[in-house]
């Protein structure tokens, strides 16, 4: 059986098709970089997948999606896709934080071991970034306390505030890659871990499926962090 | 290749997500309804005074799944035994409109059918098919919707032209913004309709805009009712609302019969919510009579935002121009050409 990973809570459109067995072997994989066409792009690149791996969809065993936090419109696109073709294939879905899918690929070899804490950031727009701290562990990585919305000046003082080496990726490090560059014991990757892994996705939902951590494709939702403009002004009071 | 040999002879499945309903049909031949599924965000939005696209998107995303699975259900009809999946891909919310496209291409790629991306003005035209598939072109329409206010020839199918629009709010827009004016709720249209029974349309003489001309405006009204109120302000709020929803069938009704005249249309059809509007479904049908024309007005779940008007409209694009390409994306603007 067959997983397809599916990420676009970020300028990416990443499709990835692997095994559902041996922990997830990636079978072909497409990255579209940069110009948020998301709703265009995404269906295409399924099929591209698809064709290249000759995994056909009625394969599949689950569907994996990452949920964000990100841009609210490619967020929406992947978790659309990925809910309406599970129901249809009447199979479940592995739900990832796309955060995740940026800090996962940083343990290998990937300088991760050498630093105490991986944050990966991703941009929220309005100087303001999502993030999550990850702790290097034996065999992964592991998040330390809640996914999180606010300016780049505060998570860069929360970083500074504390005493450890901290590996900085995300598309939220290169847009504000002055103000992290001047931050001490820090690194940041390299651009090929700037955006949520769908290899990762997919290896990781092989592990979550042979576990039954799966929900049903009506409980997939997208990780917002932060309400509409209309609610925010709502509850200011006036 | 379109395979019209199914069992279920040629069913289209359709989205609509253009705005605040997330609705889903399947509908035969373009025009058999199997089913018609239509989840309403109103309460979501009711707080606001109108509908805000980050709140409908999200809600979309949400509700899309559920009303797929009812409108197959209610259809008694599989997956596979479709002939088609389309959805609206313009004009409406960008962020709405994506989670419907979206949506319909995930069906696509998983039941291997053709897509077919539908636009939304076209598709209310075509709800007047859906009850009367003999109708003779051409045809005069009366779009008029909380988004939109145009009036468009149908000459046959696929061979539509705008003949006149609002140059600035739409007429749905008016009845919303003058009832939140009066401090009646949202939405407005239902509430002013209402109201209006009980008062004189010709109590206050507001402004008929533009005469003579093939173009519609409302918000000098909408300013109208708001000085009206200023210097009136005990005034009896039934008669301001008779007197307002006149003053706007008025223009939509001239508008529509002058348009029919200079093409020689001898069917008025109405589309779009405002068409609910039981004051505005008189005077069309009256405005007929006198003329010698058939009023065609659909009953009022194909007037307001659905899915199967989609679906029927589908099943002719389907025909002429084949299916969608799946990388076609949404197109908020989109106009009828």
């Amino acid at each position: 059986m067959f997983i397809l990973g599916m990420d676009t809570a970020t300028p990416q459109v990443g499709v990835a098709i692997g095994g559902s067995a041996n922990g997830g072997t990636v079978l072909a994989e497409v990255r579209i970089a940069g110009d948020r066409r998301h709703a265009e792009q995404l269906a295409p690149a399924i099929q591209h997948v698809c064709n290249e791996s000759g995994v056909r969809l009625d394969q599949l065993s689950a569907i994996a999606v990452g949920i964000g936090p990100g841009l609210f419109t490619g967020l929406r696109v992947g978790v659309t896709t990925a809910k309406v073709m599970a129901q249809a294939l009447r199979i479940p879905v592995v739900a990832v934080s796309s955060l995740d899918l940026i800090a996962t690929p940083l343990l290998d070899g990937n300088g991760g071991r050498a630093h105490a804490l991986v944050v990966p950031v991703i941009d929220a727009r309005r100087r303001e970034v999502f993030s999550a701290r990850y702790r290097v562990v034996p065999g992964g990585v592991q998040r330390e306390g809640d996914y999180t919305v606010g300016s780049v000046e505060d998570l860069i003082a929360d970083l500074e505030a504390g005493s450890e080496h901290v590996l900085l990726a995300g598309d939220g490090v290169s847009r504000y890659r002055e103000q992290f560059a001047g931050l001490d014991r820090s690194e940041i990757a390299g651009p090929e871990f700037g955006f949520p892994s769908v290899t990762a996705l997919v290896q990781l939902a092989a592990g979550r499926v042979e576990r039954e951590e799966f929900v049903q494709p009506w409980d997939v939702h997208p990780m917002y962090l932060r309400e509409s403009d209309a609610e925010l002004h709502w509850q200011t009071p006036r | 290749m379109v395979g019209l040999g199914a069992s279920k002879g040629g069913a289209i499945l359709a989205l609509e997500t253009s705005c605040d309903e997330t609705a889903a049909a399947v509908v035969a031949h373009g025009t058999e309804i199997l089913s018609s599924v239509v989840s309403s965000q109103v309460d979501l939005h009711a707080r606001f005074g109108g509908v805000v696209p980050e709140i409908a998107s999200r809600a979309h995303v949400e509700l899309v799944g559920p009303v797929i699975a009812d409108a197959l259900g209610e259809a008694g009809v599989e997956l596979g035994e479709l002939t088609a999946i389309a959805a609206t891909c313009g004009p409406g919310l960008a962020g709405a409109l994506l989670v419907g496209v979206s949506a319909a291409k995930a069906l696509a790629l998983v039941a291997d059918l053709p897509y077919v991306g539908v636009n939304h003005l076209e598709a209310h035209c075509y709800a007047a098919w859906l009850e009367q598939p003999d109708l003779e072109p051409p045809l005069a329409v009366l779009v008029a919707s909380g988004g939109h206010t145009l009036v468009v020839i149908f000459e046959g199918h696929g061979n539509l032209r705008v003949v006149g629009q609002t140059v600035d709010d739409a007429a749905g827009e008016a009845f919303d913004k003058v009832a939140r004016h009066l401090g009646l709720g949202y939405p407005g249209g239902p509430l002013i309709d209402r109201l209006a029974r009980d008062g004189d349309p010709a109590a206050i003489a507001f402004p008929r805009a533009m005469p003579g001309e093939p173009d519609f405006s409302f918000s000098g009204l909408k300013t109208a009712v708001v000085q009206h109120r200023r210097r009136d302000p005990g005034g009896a709020i039934a008669d301001v609302a008779a007197s307002f929803q006149e003053a706007v069938v008025d223009q939509l009704v001239d508008k529509l019969v002058r348009a029919a005249d200079e093409a020689g249309a001898s069917t008025l059809v109405l589309g779009g919510g405002v068409a609910a509007n039981s004051r505005l479904r008189a005077r069309v049908a009256e405005v007929a009579e006198a003329t010698g024309r058939a009023a065609f007005l659909p009953p009022l779940d194909l007037c307001t935002d659905n899915a199967a008007m989609i679906a029927a409209t589908a099943w002719w694009r389907l025909q002429s121009d084949g299916p969608t390409p799946l990388d076609a994306g949404v197109q908020p603007s989109l106009s009828i050409t």
